[in-house]
């Protein structure tokens, strides 16, 4: 490691050696406010040093790339960890979450997932991954009073093990037919007279399946619904955008130079793909918990992720990755709501705690709507462009049955994300009443909301952004 | 005679772990994981990596596999029933994998059989590892670090009860 790799780690640096900071300064001063505070600001210095300070090499410990995709990226979820710190003061301060603790976990699972996406080999790509998971474990069951959290921190352990065993075998196979972890290398050594090794394949099917669990793809999806609903809510807003986020950001870097490999793998992208879509969306329109909804839903979202991976090419990553920034920015703001929603030792989740929040808290409850309407992909909100342009990529590479597939799922998918705007706004009964939402929450939401709207309205500049960082 | 000596381990690190995952008694699997790990040093040591070989005996298939013993006896999981049918039955899977093991590494140590043809074309010497470890994977080896330091931190958490917390917490409100 050379001091110019050092620079050009720097933003990650500032994460994990601020998540250490601050964690020493919990053990001896654990005033939590003043932490998460900080925590906001090691993360916002982070994403500006990602944006401002240019690496002065393009590849760390040939591990790592510093190019602008991994720089958009870390901006990205630096960005993330510090709305998610924002959001938890109040919520953190109900539940006496830990003050040191909590946020030097959330800005090192940032860390994780910024070297996750910036990942050059497949050792960085098991690394990144496993930085985040493994902190994840933790947010989820750090709720001590809510055995949920506890119950769910374990279902995820357990399927994240399974999912890294997986990732594994599938490295080690891939490692066994190539001799190289990089990517560029890898590809052309896993092709052998324009098809893909056998051994090769299977590699690639086992990265494929634990990168399902972490994303939550049909048939491994099974830890979803549970996690979701135990996880604390601003740690399940983590969870359901960064997380998913960073592996697909990580396996669309992974999959650029793959060539007439794609074909090989394109029938097990169509099946993840389309299970993902159809079991999401029908398992999402019987749920009456709006944690569990958004859960099976996700998983419907992620198929259509997989749409764009499955498309490939110039159009096809490009509309994955405003699909993430999308989805990012439309979850987190969901799950905000359901945050500042929260009372003392309760979250409303199920429909019925939901009557009438629309009437008695008409800004948080017409935000909730819109960032569903968002997910729903209607035109004035950005879910709209981004369902689009999956969709419009998928039937310019002759996908037309799963572009078809996906389109009817979207109009299915109305009718569970408008049941609980429709609970929320249809009487004024009400018998519980909310806190006041604090300020740092309404930011978030206020931050969110105006990025769906913008990239909804004007979403030009983002495609041009992306186009300049995709590398070819 | 490498490659058979290969199958062979192949084979018994295979049943070993088959086993271990089958057994009700907690101990017994415990000793099972420790054939498997045995097999898996020769294995390693066959593919030219001694250094890993040894670790895997010092650190799994020795302190590792100790802490399991010392936690299973301390929770004292109380092992299932105990297995009907002769005693034979229940020291035939043990007295055949560590035998083969055994065997193995007798005619690893008196034939040499890596020096002849199908041994390995590599030799990771501790200074080929240690360079890998510091230097080239050096970033790889702090990252993980890192998440050792995290795991430590969660599972002090997750793990302490409730009164020390509220002793150590110092609330602000």
């Amino acid at each position: 490691m050379s001091g110019a790799e050092l620079i050009a780690l720097l933003p990650v640096l500032i994460l994990a050696l601020g998540a250490t900071a601050l964690l020493m300064a919990g053990a001896w001063w654990p005033r939590r406010n003043t932490l998460i505070g900080t925590g906001v600001a090691i993360a916002l210095l982070a994403a500006l040093t990602a944006g401002g300070c240019p690496p002065p090499v393009a590849e760390v410990s040939g591990m790592f790339s510093s190019g602008p995709y991994a720089r958009f990226f870390t901006i990205l979820w630096s960005l993330l960890a510090a709305m998610t710190l924002l959001l938890s003061p109040r919520y953190g301060r109900a539940r006496r979450f830990p003050a040191g603790e909590y946020p030097a976990l959330v800005l090192f699972a940032a860390a994780g997932m910024a070297l996750l996406s910036s990942a050059s080999s497949l050792v960085g790509l098991l690394v990144g991954l496993e930085s985040f998971t493994l902190v994840l474990y933790i947010l989820i069951a750090i709720d001590k009073t809510c055995p949920r959290g506890t119950e769910a921190g374990l279902k995820y352990l357990v399927m994240g093990i399974v999912a890294t065993g997986l990732l594994g075998f599938g490295i080690a196979l891939i490692y066994a037919t190539t001799g190289t972890f990089h990517f560029a290398e890898m590809h052309q050594a896993l092709l052998e007279g324009g098809k893909l090794r056998p051994l090769g394949l299977l590699g690639w099917a086992l990265i494929l399946c634990a990168a399902g669990f972490k994303v939550s793809l049909v048939p491994f999806h099974l830890w979803t619904p549970d996690v979701y609903q135990g996880a604390p809510a601003p740690v399940t807003a983590l969870l359901s955008t960064g997380s998913k986020g960073a592996v697909f950001a990580a396996l669309v870097a992974l999959m650029i130079g793959i060539g007439r490999g794609l074909e090989a793998l394109a029938p097990l992208l169509w099946a993840l793909a389309a299970a993902s879509i159809i079991l999401g969306t029908l398992c999402a329109l019987r749920q009456d918990n709006i944690k569990r909804m958004l859960a099976y839903s996700s998983v419907a979202h992620m198929g259509y992720v997989t749409i764009g991976l499955l498309a490939g090419g110039e159009t096809g990553r490009s509309a994955v990755i405003f699909y993430l920034v999308v989805y990012t920015l439309s979850n987190l703001g969901a799950f905000g709501v359901l945050t500042a929603f929260a009372i003392q030792g309760e979250e409303p989740q199920n429909y019925k705690d939901l009557r009438g929040l629309g009437y008695h808290h008409p800004r948080r409850g017409s935000a909730l709507a819109f960032f569903l309407l968002s997910l729903a992909g209607i035109p004035p909100t950005a879910g709209f462009i981004a369902k689009f342009n999956i969709f419009h990529a998928a039937i310019k590479t002759d996908h037309l049955g799963i572009a078809l597939l996906g389109i009817l799922a979207s109009l299915v998918s109305l009718y569970y994300y408008l049941r609980p705007v429709i609970v929320m706004f249809l009487t004024r009964e009400r018998d519980l009443c909310l806190d006041r939402g604090s300020a740092s929450e309404h930011t978030v939401l206020g931050v969110c909301l105006l990025a769906v709207l913008l990239l909804g309205i004007y979403p030009g500049p983002l495609f041009d952004l992306i186009a300049l960082i995709l590398p070819s | 005679m490498t490659a058979a000596i290969f199958y062979i381990l192949s084979a018994a690190a295979l049943l070993a772990t088959l086993m271990a995952i089958t057994r009700k008694n907690p101990v017994h699997a415990v000793i099972y994981l420790v054939h498997a790990f045995f097999a898996l040093a020769l294995i390693f040591f066959i593919l030219g990596a001694p250094l890993v070989a040894a670790w895997e005996v010092i650190i799994y298939a020795g302190a590792i596999m100790v802490l399991f013993l010392f936690i299973i006896m301390m929770l004292e999981l109380t092992p299932g029933e105990a297995a009907r049918g002769p005693g034979w039955q229940r020291w035939a899977p043990v007295i055949l994998l560590s035998g083969s093991i055994v065997v193995c590494t007798l005619l690893l140590m008196t034939a040499e059989p890596q020096a002849g043809p199908g041994g390995p074309n590599f030799y990771a010497s501790p200074r080929d590892f240690g360079y890998g470890l510091f230097k080239e994977y050096a970033l790889a080896v702090e990252i993980v670090s890192f998440q050792l330091l995290f795991a430590a931190v969660g599972a002090f958490y997750v793990g302490r009860g409730e009164r020390t917390r509220r002793r150590a917490r110092g609330d602000e409100r």
